[in-house]
């Protein structure tokens, strides 16, 4: 478990991080959110020891941070870097070394992971010569090949291709299922939709919100449902009458509708079903939740005017 | 420590593997061997031709010079002193570009003094030794002896001429070592100044590609400043050794091709001797009258300077060094980078003013200051153990330096401050506040 209490970071008496209290459970995949400039990056680069906290301390299962901890994390930067006159080989090689691998295992791990991501062919090409894509790559095989307990990744999915990016989730989902913690940051919110347990928002230094990715948006929702149905289109206008406001309707075909309709009064999934049943004949009936991209727009619009 | 080694060797493989690592592992010393053979040449330049007078006072020569070689010199005989001054301002004698002095001592001392308006060449110095020595063989064996001239000459002292220029007549001249010293020296500099650059440029492109977030995630920043420096030190040693050898064989090369040819008897045209018979004369070889030649080839211990020259290297670039990093560190761009050398090439330059300050004034108090100076010591001390120091002046020389590393680890220190927050800071303006704030933290 990651504990990060009262952590404020100030550059030359501007604030970066201010009072961030935050718990991080093991083998999670934590969401860290936030708008550009939020203290993202210099809470991570905390995490990593890269820079100190102006106060505030972090702990590792009860323990103060110190560099035992950071040994055993893998990091990948937003802002990405290769040493790109390097081999791929090499390069994957002395990042395992300086993270305290022997030569033997650099190699073993990092063949390991060229062959799981199919690049071994490119190993013994210099870096510069590899497609974007490939080198984001090799940068996540860096972050990822001495089996690290917690792996900190800023933006992994910027520049990957869809594809490339579902390999990448499917890699970060199979690190969760190995026990490990993962701490994600993104502006990808389907992604964070997609794989977090928990999420963070940080904005202007402070953590707006903490919680897990479905209490976040049942705290969010808004009482809209989605409703498809047959029938008279004025008998289903008539049966949401006082208790909901009709948000929109769309014609799929003769007296066939699909319509968006928003409680008044804080009516529930069952209120809506007895309301309307009796009325036409329900297709399709959902509660719609909003999504990570929804929420993330209202809190840091929220906050950013209070 | 142990990821400080494994960053030195790779900033190692990345220096190696540079094109132009690679040429200037063979340029350098191509140059260095053409500027000696240069300097070789150079060793016969000078006049070919002269009216010498000769100051006989005691008619020792009796007006003859006997074994005339070929036209180039003309002799002229005065019996009488002449003064110097004389000869060398009088009217009169203006019309002779040499004098020769044989007082009544030069049979015993066999010292001859040479004072000339322009300076002979190898040739003609050559001429004009071989027709003295000889002609002094004669008067001696005709004034003092029974033998024949074959027996003499095995007995005989060599005679030596003392060739001086009229208008500094008291030099000495003879401060070659110490240019040699010098020119040690300008190569230690100029392998900081070249590697040195590599440091800030290396720090400069990690900050600028990122990669150096990803090491101190790994590493602390003091252990990526010293991994950089001494791969950049590796990598200067291995061009130096890789100097050392090429240079050395270069030299090789020219003494056993082309020495020979340049200066083997035949070359010598106004003298048809060979070495043996100059030998006879008791003039040993010739390469001793080129000075330059015999400089390099001779009179330079270099067993005993190599390992003071790594000795200074090593202390001058750790000084330096420390500047290069806190320079990459403070930089918020590349062009930056190249504005913040500035101040180090000014240092570079009063390195090389205070060799050449030494060559000059070696006994003088700014010499003194230099030799103490940690940014100037090295070149100072290079020049001292180059021409010859006593057991006091090297523990000197020790003390220097054990101060320029001392003063160089404490600013390694500072460097490692600014390296610290500065590694991480990218497109920032430079400013002299933030320069203090990250030296404070």
């Amino acid at each position: 478990m990651i504990e990060i209490a009262s952590v404020s970071k100030f550059y030359n008496q501007k604030r970066a991080l201010d009072g961030v209290d935050l718990t991080i459970q093991s083998g999670r995949i934590f969401g860290l959110i936030g708008p550009n400039g939020a203290g993202k990056t210099t809470l991570i680069r905390i995490l990593n020891q890269i820079i100190e906290p102006s106060a505030g301390h972090v702990r590792i299962g009860g323990v103060p941070l110190n560099n035992g901890h950071v040994k055993t994390f893998g990091y990948l930067p937003e802002e990405r870097g290769l040493y790109r006159e390097m081999k791929v080989l090499d390069h994957l090689v002395f990042l395992a070394r300086i993270r305290g691998l022997s030569k033997s295992d650099a190699l073993k791990a990092s063949n390991f992971w060229l062959d799981k991501f199919e690049i071994n062919p490119w190993s013994a090409k210099r870096i510069d010569s590899l497609s974007k894509g490939m080198a984001q790559k090799v940068q996540f095989i860096g972050t990822v090949l001495h089996d690290p307990n917690v792996i900190i990744l800023d933006e992994p999915l910027s520049g990957f291709d869809p594809l490339n990016i579902q390999l990448i989730l499917q890699e970060i989902k199979a690190m969760k299922k190995a026990g490990k913690t993962v701490i994600f940051s993104t502006h990808n919110m389907n992604s964070v939709d997609e794989i977090c347990d928990e999420v963070g928002l940080v904005n202007q230094g402070k953590l707006v919100a903490h919680d897990h990715v479905s209490a976040l948006r049942e705290k969010h929702k808004t009482g809209a449902f989605k409703v498809r149905y047959k029938g008279n289109q004025i008998a289903f206008a008539n049966a949401l009458w006082t208790g909901f406001e009709l948000i929109q309707t769309e014609e799929l075909g003769e007296h066939w509708f699909q319509s968006v309709i928003k409680s008044r009064h804080g009516e529930v999934f069952s209120d809506v079903y007895q309301t309307l049943s009796t009325a036409v004949e329900l297709q399709l009936l959902e509660e719609q939740l909003p999504g990570m991209q929804d929420i993330f727009l209202e809190l840091v619009t929220n906050h950013s005017h209070e | 420590m142990n990821k400080s080694v494994l960053i030195a060797f790779r900033e190692l493989k990345e220096r190696i593997g540079n094109r132009s690592f690679k040429l200037m592992l063979f340029i350098g010393p191509l140059l260095i061997v053409s500027m000696i053979y240069l300097l070789l040449e150079s060793g016969n330049q000078g006049v070919t031709s002269m009216k010498v007078l000769i100051s006989d006072p005691t008619n020792l020569f009796e007006n003859k010079i006997a074994a005339r070689t070929r036209e180039g010199v003309t002799y002229y005989f005065y019996e009488d002193y002449i003064e110097f001054d004389a000869f060398k301002n009088s009217p009169k004698f203006q019309e002779f570009d040499a004098l020769i002095e044989l007082n009544e001592k030069v049979l015993i001392n066999k010292k001859v003094f040479l004072f000339h308006r322009e300076e002979p060449n190898l040739q003609l110095k050559m001429k004009l030794k071989f027709e003295i020595e000889r002609r002094m063989e004669e008067v001696l064996i005709e004034q003092f002896t029974s033998l024949e001239v074959d027996e003499f000459r095995k007995i005989k002292q060599p005679l030596n001429i003392d060739f001086r220029n009229v208008d500094d007549p008291y030099s000495q001249a003879d401060n070659g070592v110490a240019w040699i010293g010098y020119f040690l020296g300008y190569i230690m500099i100029f392998f900081i100044a070249i590697f040195g650059t590599n440091i800030t440029k290396s720090i400069n492109r990690e900050k600028m590609n990122r990669i150096s977030e990803v090491i101190l995630a790994s590493v602390k920043s003091r252990e990526l400043m010293l991994g950089k420096i001494f791969g950049n030190l590796l990598a200067s040693f291995l061009q130096l050794f890789a100097w050392i050898v090429f240079v050395g064989l270069g030299l090789w090369v020219l003494q056993s091709l082309i020495i020979p040819e340049l200066f083997t008897p035949e070359h010598l045209t106004g003298v048809q001797i060979s070495d043996q018979q100059l030998k006879d004369l008791g003039m040993q070889t010739m390469t001793q009258e080129n000075m330059p030649m015999d400089l390099v080839f001779h009179r330079v211990n270099y067993w005993w300077l190599i390992p003071n020259f790594i000795l200074f290297f090593l202390g001058t670039y750790w000084i330096f060094a420390s500047f290069f990093t806190i320079m990459g560190a403070m930089s918020g761009d590349e062009s930056d980078g190249q504005q913040f050398l500035v101040p180090i090439w000014i240092l570079l330059s009063l390195t090389i003013f205070a060799g050449y300050n030494t060559l000059s004034y070696p006994d003088s108090g700014l010499t003194t200051f230099f030799s103490f100076f940690p940014w100037t010591s090295g070149m100072v001390s290079m020049i001292k153990v180059t021409v010859g120091v006593t057991l006091t002046q090297y523990l000197g020389i020790l003390f220097a330096w054990i101060i320029q590393v001392s003063v160089g680890s404490l600013f390694i220190v500072l460097a490692a401050r600014i390296f610290q927050h500065g590694i991480l800071s990218y497109s920032h303006r430079f400013s002299l506040s933030l320069f203090f704030s990250w030296l404070r933290k």
